[in-house]
This record gives C-alpha cells, structure tokens and sequence, in this order.
C-alpha cells in the first residue's frame, strides 16, 4: 500500500484540490483509439474534420474522463479508495491536440454504508484546458475505506 | 457514383432498438496501457481500473451488426459500476436506444448501456447522451 493514503474519516467536505496540468497529444489520441476501439472520424480522420465546426481532430471524450482519474491521483494525498461507485459526466468541449488540462476537485458530501469498514465520498469535478474554459465537469461517488479500528 | 459514408445517422435510429456486442477478455496488456497513458493505477494490477471497462465497452460498440453512430458530440453520461473487474474477466454490452429526440441540428440520441461478464452477471450499467448528425440531403 502507498504511504499516506487517506481513510473515509480523514477527507473533509468542502476540501479542494487543483491538480498538475497535463498536455494531450495526438499519440494520447491515437492509444486512446487503439485501446478502445473507438476510432470516430473525430479523433482519427484529420482531413474530415478540418472541414468540422471543430477545425480538426478532437480527444475522444472518454480520453479526457480518463486522463482527469489520472490526475486525481497525483494529489499527493491519495484516498483509500475501493471502487467507482457512480458517475454524473457532462462533456462541455472539445480537448484538441495540444491544449493543457488540468482537473479541480471539491468533496461536496460524505455518507456512511451498510458496511462498517466503508464510505461514499462525492467528489465535484471541474475540467479545465489552458484558457481556464470547463471542458468536462461531474461528480463521481467513490467508496472509501474506513480507518482500521 | 455516390460514396456513401458507413454511418448510422439521426434517422436510422429507432427507439427500444437493442444492439449486442461481440465480447472482449480484459488482459493485463490492457490495464498496462490504460494505467500509462492515463496514469489511473491501482495497487492491485490485477484489478481493472474502474475507467477501462467504460472506455472498452464504447469500442465494442463499433464491433456490432451496424454502423457507428454519426456522433457530432458526445454531450453526457452515467455510470454507475456493479462489480469490481479483474484481468481475465470477459465482458459484452447490450445497449437500447431509450429516447430519440430530433433537434434543428441532428437529434439527441440516449443510450442504455448494461456490460455483462462471463457469467452473464451486469457488472455496469450506464446511460450514454449523444448528438447525432441527420442525414446529408
């Protein structure tokens, strides 16, 4: 286990966080395309979309919820986290070749379970690019590991 | 002679139409390169990282008896996860269409997505919102 991983009772509603900045490149683009199979005409066929109203290729969505769950990990002061226990997602714009995202975080509410040795934390997700416009936002519910008695 | 691009545009779509996928076995080579390109690692690499399966389940999506959606943006989704993934695990997807509505540009397509293992257990629902591109007259 890593050092410092923080305990359901630990994390503090209202808490923020704002992470590192991460550049997406257009090989994000293309493993992301590999990995998943998703080869939409919007990420893989620049000649198509220099004619779209976005000017040319764009991040799979998918690539941007994807790159933010990485990004949560580098606070530094990673929650003990057991599983995704839900997700609310909203795709604002467009992540093209090049731009700098970087994710902010809030904890809006904790709740106890059924299960003693567990809790929800929900934690509010902003997505931003380099010119501080929201490029995804949602909340995700994550089940959190009490302190051991 | 016209070329006609393999899509399933806004008015190809019917409500309550169900479409299954062909399946996919999660291996360690996947959680690898999920975990490295997106820096999404958890401490156990036998367990899949919880935004994989979401990621996987869009592609099989492509493997189907009909062409992709002619996606202009994919505006929202929902996922609520049912049971943790491990490599080896084998998984599919049913999705429905659970409500079409036409816009001035395209139409908005809602999509019911349920992921199912091996043994034939829902280990992920989710809802996906896309806009649709009508067809070019």
């Amino acid at each position: 286990m890593a050092a410092g991983r923080r305990y359901f009772d630990e994390i503090e509603v209202g808490e923020e966080f704002e992470s590192p900045g991460r550049t997406v490149t257009e090989t994000d683009i293309v493993l992301f395309a590999g990995l998943s199979g998703d080869y939409n005409v919007l990420h893989t066929d620049a000649e198509f979309m220099k004619k779209s109203i976005f000017g040319e290729r764009i991040a799979h969505g998918l690539l941007g919820l994807a790159i933010q769950s990485g990004l949560f990990y580098r606070t530094g002061r990673v929650y003990a986290t057991l599983a995704l226990a839900g997700l609310k997602w909203k795709f604002k714009g467009p992540i093209k070749i090049g731009d700098t995202i970087r994710l902010r975080t809030r904890v809006s509410s904790k709740r106890e379970t059924a299960k003693a040795d567990r809790g929800v934390v929900v934690v509010e997700r902003t997505l931003l690019n380099q010119r501080d416009e929201v490029v995804q936002e949602g909340e995700t519910e994550l089940m959190v590991e009490r302190k051991p008695a | 002679m016209t070329t006609v691009m393999a899509v399933t545009y806004f008015e190809d779509t019917a409500l309550d139409h169900v479409v299954t996928s062909p399946a996919i076995t999660l291996t360690a080579a996947h959680v690898s390169l999920y975990s490295g390109l997106t820096g999404d690692a958890r401490d156990d690499p036998t367990l899949v990282p919880d935004g994989l399966p979401i990621c996987i389940s869009t592609g099989l999506g492509w493997r189907v008896d009909r062409p992709p959606l002619a996606v202009m943006a994919f505006m929202s989704m929902e996922w609520q996860p049912i049971r943790t993934l491990r490599v080896g695990d084998t998984i599919y997807g049913h999705s429905r269409v659970a409500t079409r509505r036409a816009m001035r540009e395209g139409g908005v397509v809602i999509e019911e997505h349920e992921l199912i293992d091996q043994r034939g257990e829902v280990v992920a629902r989710g809802r996906f919102t896309f806009l649709v591109a009508r067809r070019p007259v």
